[in-house]
């Protein structure tokens, strides 16, 4: 498993298609992957487990969203302001 | 002397249409010259001018209607048409705010949090006042059939007191809902839930008190013995307006209050 999700991560080339968002609009594919990172970030810190998997949504996020959105975000995660739940 | 040879109503002419035409205008325009120039002088002579024609135009109505004979069957039957298309023409009206709310409800954006309601909001509670208010909504549904019905059966004192009741319990969800305004813990300046929530709650309260103020003319009209058991389609046109405000109610609780929370 975790040589499968290397080699994932190794052969990535873009965001693959995921059927929870078959549309033309990929905002939620965007935001879902956003939340899904850090959301597993914390889970995985406090648990003091290895992050690879994580790399994944990083991965999806950076290469769907907008990068304004992602600095938007990343400075309202750091206000305090940031209104998904994570 | 010629007499018509139809039953039909052929109306004296009348200055009201125009007095509110104008009205309307002095309204939109004084509108318009409130929010650039701060000046609510011509928005008040509207609204003004716009109570007038009301007020005169239905006062000819009644006379025509009640003290000169001029309602007949087929009359009638055209005013309960005019009043149903009216009723349905609010409908749609409703229809456009529901649309809204279900349209950002339904797929909340990220801004919002990707949830409803969005980050933030703390809605109102649907098990506290604005239960007690569809409470009082409904019993005003059945309090107004009993006027009908009393009506119907020339019954005078029930009929003054169901109306009475009926009023006052639409006086009641007023205040009721103005408390609830008044306290809640978000504004209409609160993103698209405030928005969303202020204008169909707001709009539907107006509406509750242009039925109890409808309300209020019947039974006035009713002390002064308008009304007869056979003919009382004001009195009707009122019960119609006022069953569809109920109804609007029921669909605002469910949709903003209920599944909304």
């Amino acid at each position: 498993m975790a040589e499968d999700i290397q080699q994932k991560l190794e052969q990535y080339r873009t965001a693959p298609f995921d059927a929870r968002f078959p549309n033309q609009n990929q905002t939620r594919n965007c935001w879902q992957n956003y939340l899904d990172y850090y959301r597993c970030q914390k889970v995985l810190d406090a648990k003091g487990v290895d992050t690879a998997p994580e790399l994944w949504y990083k991965r999806v996020y950076k290469s769907l969203c907008p990068l304004s959105w992602i600095e938007k975000w990343d400075s309202q995660r750091e206000d305090g302001t940031f209104p998904g739940k994570l | 002397m010629a007499h018509q040879a139809h039953a039909y109503h052929m109306v004296d002419p009348s200055p009201w249409p125009l007095t509110g035409a104008i009205a309307a205008l002095l309204m939109t325009s004084g509108l318009a010259i409130w929010f650039h120039f701060h000046s609510t002088m011509l928005m008040t002579l509207g609204l003004v001018l716009t109570l007038l024609t009301m007020y005169q135009w239905w006062r000819d109505i009644i006379r025509e209607g009640t003290f000169q004979g001029h309602h007949t069957p087929p009359v009638q039957k055209g005013l309960r048409y005019g009043m149903i298309l009216f009723i349905t023409s609010e409908v749609f009206f409703f229809l456009g705010f529901f649309w809204a709310f279900y349209h950002s409800s339904l797929a909340p954006t990220p801004e919002l949090g990707g949830c409803w309601p969005p980050t933030g909001i703390i809605p109102l509670d649907p098990f506290e006042v604005p239960l007690l208010n569809t409470a009082v909504l409904l019993a005003s549904g059945v309090t107004v059939t009993w006027a009908h019905h009393s009506i119907m059966e020339g019954e005078r004192k029930q009929t003054i007191q169901s109306l009475a009741l009926t009023i006052l319990l639409g006086f009641y969800f007023t205040a009721l809902q103005a408390m609830e305004y008044y306290e809640a813990p978000f504004t209409i300046a609160d993103g698209v839930y405030g928005s969303t929530f202020f204008v169909a709650t707001g709009f539907h309260g107006l509406h509750v008190i242009i039925g109890s103020t409808f309300l209020a003319v019947c039974l006035l009209r009713q002390i002064q013995y308008h009304f007869t058991s056979e003919h009382h389609f004001g009195f009707e046109a009122a019960a119609w307006y006022w069953h569809f405000v109920d109804v609007v109610w029921l669909f605002l609780y469910v949709s903003i209050y209920w599944w909304g929370s």
